[in-house]
């Protein structure tokens, strides 16, 4: 049976959404269509799933729902039993331990309440320790979700609370996210003077500098310094083979591999991008920093006219993201595989903007991701001579990021609607 | 590929070795393990008058392969045997440096020996590693010279852009059916495997007969997710439904004049097909969201790799749908049943796909051509070209050799040359070489496999864990 036939079987139902996961990670491209003419455009809801394959995985998924619950009542009752005992604190730091537990399990929504319910309990202390904590989390956990006011009002909050303190650590991760949370929405210079505060604050000291000056050099390579980018980032590789932190050092290889391109220096990016792989595996979430970093490893290669190795690096991607449940991750695998199909001049390449647009849909993911993707299909439409659809989506992305105040997007279809002639 | 225990110890003797292009001297990069061991590789290395590197560390070794040219790679593993088996062929495979990995592990199970042959390594060495077994796996490197075949002149039928390749007795019958169908403006129904060229065969008829100035318009109807297609087909107004972000003009008013090429025709749902047979019948199609009849004249061809005839006895295809269709029913022969035209069609193919790449390729060697020869195809000409357009991409001279073979094609031309040298399998051995190749063929798929295999998919599970597998 198709995937797409299988989910029409579970209800929307949030008890059904690890199955629902599970689903997609037992699912396989079919032998019978591996030489099908459709197989070069198969996307997840095509993908075949065994009603057996996913009984034998039954008992194990039970397991993980129980153990996930189990955690959770744990805390519930933690929290209770340290209330009787007068100890708010402990209390709290259940609370916030459900909290960070569910975000881990990609429960955004059920995290919020819990950090909702720490909260609530940590207006009572006198000590705002706790607060400032949980608002840095309910921050970061609101920028995942793209709710960007939301996330900058907690952690300006936190970032007072933590000066009010004198917590130092504080103050810097709190800078930090206040940068992440401006350079999402495409303001480059708050970012940067946000990570240059923390680093100032953090000195030489370990690991953060680390990840301080990876996000100032991602942020000179956005806007073409390259001379500061590799000086940043070369130091940042520094601080992070130091601390043996390997998920850092990755990711520093991969933002080194992405100004190796901007240089045009593909052999030394596929280097980077390698050696990132291999401490990737080496990290505490593998499955994830693959996943990104194929991605890069297909952008390369789509660069270099090497469709063959774009393809197959974007489906093992594709195949990592649905064996380790990060669906997220397929919304940018599938628009770069309808960016590969245009190139091609592959018209039936739009599956795969449709299924990254229903993707986007289903898992309620930022509208921003949206207007990328809408972005993006313009100019699938565009290179295939459809003027209208072009337009069309150019315009629904343009309506987006004014609305969201991403001012470096809507300049981007300014320029693709002036290029149409529309503009 | 071997295990070290069953290679006879060899005396290190005269050395017609292979250089790398740009050295004189073979040079090996060994990976892993401690330095006292490597001292010792470096020694017998040198005995055979090649180069040795080691290097403690994975991300220096990418660096150090990123640098250099290699004429092989030994690994040493760790504890994730298989984990850094898939690395390195994988990154032996993209970095285009060697295609030679000489692995090394402790105590390896029989499953790390048939993957390590599937991924199409060239030994695999037990730790620690005895001098004859590691110069006889250099040597077996050094000797693996291939002889080539010329690529054959071939004569394509060539309509366009669109060229049908092949002499064979079932695709002379093909043609003869071809000619009588494109005079005339008949619909056709292509039938076939995957791959065996349907949709070439439709672009054929189309500019071969009366319509050929007007447009061929191709639809994928496996493709499509089901709750698109019918705005695919028919077009859309704008705002007809979610997404529906303008005006959409269907793919039967596009074909208007023309050909409309339904692709994968057994995929289509029983509502869509009751749409498309009114659109057949009333010569007319409604926009989604539209009120207006959109007079359409197109000229149809439909193919499908189902068997319709079981589908209509099954329900699933409507019999009067089916008629309108199979007017004129063309076969498409199997790959394996066209005898050399898999000849011609590798030399079509790499000659095309060589001058994509700016690429000039004269030959295939003789070993490549046992493998093609002794592939099932189950994915017909789709995949031949898909593998010759692999080997074209990482060729580095005018013949294709083994070296450009997919990994998963290397492993099959092992097979025969461990036999050859005596090491007779047990049972045990040949059963889960069997599995494996019947996994691989199934993607991996427990049930598919078991079904093949004639065994319980639970006795299937048990021997995939007895095995490593």
């Amino acid at each position: 049976m198709k995937v797409e036939q299988a989910l029409r079987l579970l209800p929307n139902l949030e008890a059904l959404a690890p199955l629902r996961a599970q689903l997609l990670a037992v699912s396989r491209a079919d032998e019978r269509t591996r030489w099908a003419s459709a197989a070069a455009y198969l996307t997840v809801g095509k993908r075949a799933v065994e009603g057996a394959t996913l009984r034998e995985r039954l008992d194990g998924l039970v397991e993980q729902v129980s153990t996930h619950l189990r955690v959770l009542y744990r805390s519930v009752v933690d929290a209770i039993e340290a209330q009787e005992a007068g100890e708010t604190h402990r209390a709290i730091a259940a609370l916030q331990r459900a909290g960070v537990f569910e975000v881990r399990a990609g429960r955004y929504r059920q995290a919020e309440a819990w950090y909702e319910a720490a909260l609530n309990l940590a207006a009572e202390l006198s000590d705002r320790g706790a607060e400032l904590e949980l608002l840095r989390l309910r921050g970061a956990l609101s920028l995942t979700l793209g709710q960007y006011a939301a996330a900058a009002r907690d952690c300006q909050r936190s970032l007072a609370l933590a000066e009010a303190e004198f917590n130092d650590s504080a103050v810097i991760a709190a800078c930090e996210e206040l940068g992440n949370i401006h350079r999402v929405m495409g303001e480059s210079a708050g970012a940067q003077s946000w990570y240059e505060r923390g680093l100032g604050l953090n000195g030489t000291h370990g690991v953060r500098s680390g990840w301080l000056l990876l996000r100032l050099g991602d942020l000179a390579r956005e806007r073409d310094d390259i001379r500061a980018a590799t000086a940043l980032l070369d130091r940042a590789r520094e601080y992070m083979r130091a601390g043996a932190d390997a998920a850092g050092m990755a990711q520093t290889l991969s933002a080194q591999g992405q100004v190796h391109i901007a240089q045009g220096h593909h052999a030394a990016a596929l280097g980077c991008y390698r050696e990132a792989l291999v401490w990737a595996r080496q990290g505490p979430e593998p499955a994830n920093l693959e996943v990104d970093i194929r991605i890069r490893l297909s952008e390369l290669a789509l660069e270099s006219g090497r469709w063959l190795e774009a393809e197959a690096d974007l489906r093992q991607a594709e195949q990592a993201a649905l064996a380790h449940g990060l669906t997220r991750s397929l919304v940018e695998i599938y628009t770069l595989l309808g960016r590969l199909s245009g190139r091609e001049g592959e018209e039936t390449g739009f599956v795969f903007f449709e299924q990254a647009l229903e993707l986007r849909a289903v898992l309620e993911l930022d509208a921003l991701v949206e207007a990328d993707v809408c972005l993006a299909y313009s100019q699938f439409h565009s290179a295939l001579g459809n003027v209208d659809a072009s337009r069309a989506y150019l315009e629904r992305a343009g309506e987006t990021y004014q609305a969201r105040g991403q001012a470096s997007g809507a300049e981007r279809v300014h320029r693709e609607l002036s290029r149409l002639g529309v503009a | 590929m071997t295990t070290s225990e069953q290679q006879p110890i060899e005396h290190a003797g005269a050395l017609p070795l292979v250089p790398t292009a740009s050295t004189s001297r073979m040079r090996i990069l060994a990976v892993g393990g401690e330095a006292a061991p490597a001292s010792h590789l470096r020694r017998w290395a040198d005995e055979l008058e090649m180069d040795f590197e080691w290097s403690s560390d994975i991300p220096q070794a990418v660096r150090l392969l990123a640098e250099k040219q290699w004429s092989a790679v030994l690994a040493v593993f760790g504890e994730r045997q298989d984990e850094e088996l898939t690395w390195w062929a994988d990154t032996l495979r993209v970095a285009n440096v060697t295609r030679h990995l000489i692995a090394v592990a402790d105590r390896p199970s029989m499953g790390l020996a048939l993957r390590a042959e599937r991924l199409g390594v060239s030994d695999l060495l037990t730790r620690p590693v005895r001098r004859e077994a590691f110069q006889a796996a250099l040597r077996r490197i050094a000797s693996e010279t291939e002889t080539g075949l010329p690529l054959p002149a071939v004569q394509p039928h060539a309509v366009g852009p669109y060229a049908l390749v092949g002499e064979s007795p079932v695709m002379l019958d093909v043609y003869k059916l071809l000619a009588r169908v494109s005079a005339t403006t008949v619909t056709v129904l292509l039938q076939g495997e995957s791959g065996t060229g349907k949709e070439v065969v439709a672009r054929t008829i189309h500019l071969s007969g009366p319509r050929a100035a007007r447009p061929f318009v191709a639809v994928n109807c496996a493709a499509i997710p089901e709750n698109l297609l019918e705005s695919e087909l028919f077009g859309h107004e704008k705002g007809a439904f979610t997404g529906a972000v303008a005006r959409k003009i269907g793919r039967f008013q596009q074909a208007t004049g023309g050909t409309l090429f339904l692709d994968e025709v057994g995929d289509l749902s029983l509502p869509l097909q009751a749409k498309i047979l009114r659109a057949v019948q009333e010569r007319e199609i409604e926009r989604v969201g539209g009120a207006e009849p959109i007079p359409v004249d197109v000229r149809l061809i439909a193919a499908t790799n189902h068997d319709l005839r079981a589908a209509l006895d099954a329900g699933r295809f409507r019999e009067d749908l089916y008629y309108r269709l199979a007017v004129m029913v063309i076969e498409l022969p199997r790959l394996v049943d066209r005898g050399d035209d898999l000849l011609l069609l590798a030399a079509f193919f790499t000659n095309h796909i060589g001058e994509r790449y700016g690429k000039r390729i004269t030959s295939l060697s003789h070993r490549v051509v046992d493998v093609l020869r002794s592939r099932p195809w189950n994915g017909n000409v789709r995949e031949l070209r898909n593998v010759i357009e692999r080997m074209v991409v990482v060729a580095r001279s005018e013949m294709l050799s083994v070296e450009d073979l997919p990994p998963e094609l290397r492993g099959e031309d092992k097979m025969p040359a461990d036999r050859a040298r005596g090491g007779l399998l047990t049972l045990a051995e040949t059963e889960a070489r069997h599995i494996t190749r019947v996994l691989a063929e199934t993607a991996g798929q427990v049930g598919a496999a078991a079904e093949i295999l004639g065994i319980h998919r639970n006795t299937l599970t048990r021997k995939i864990r007895e095995y490593g597998l």
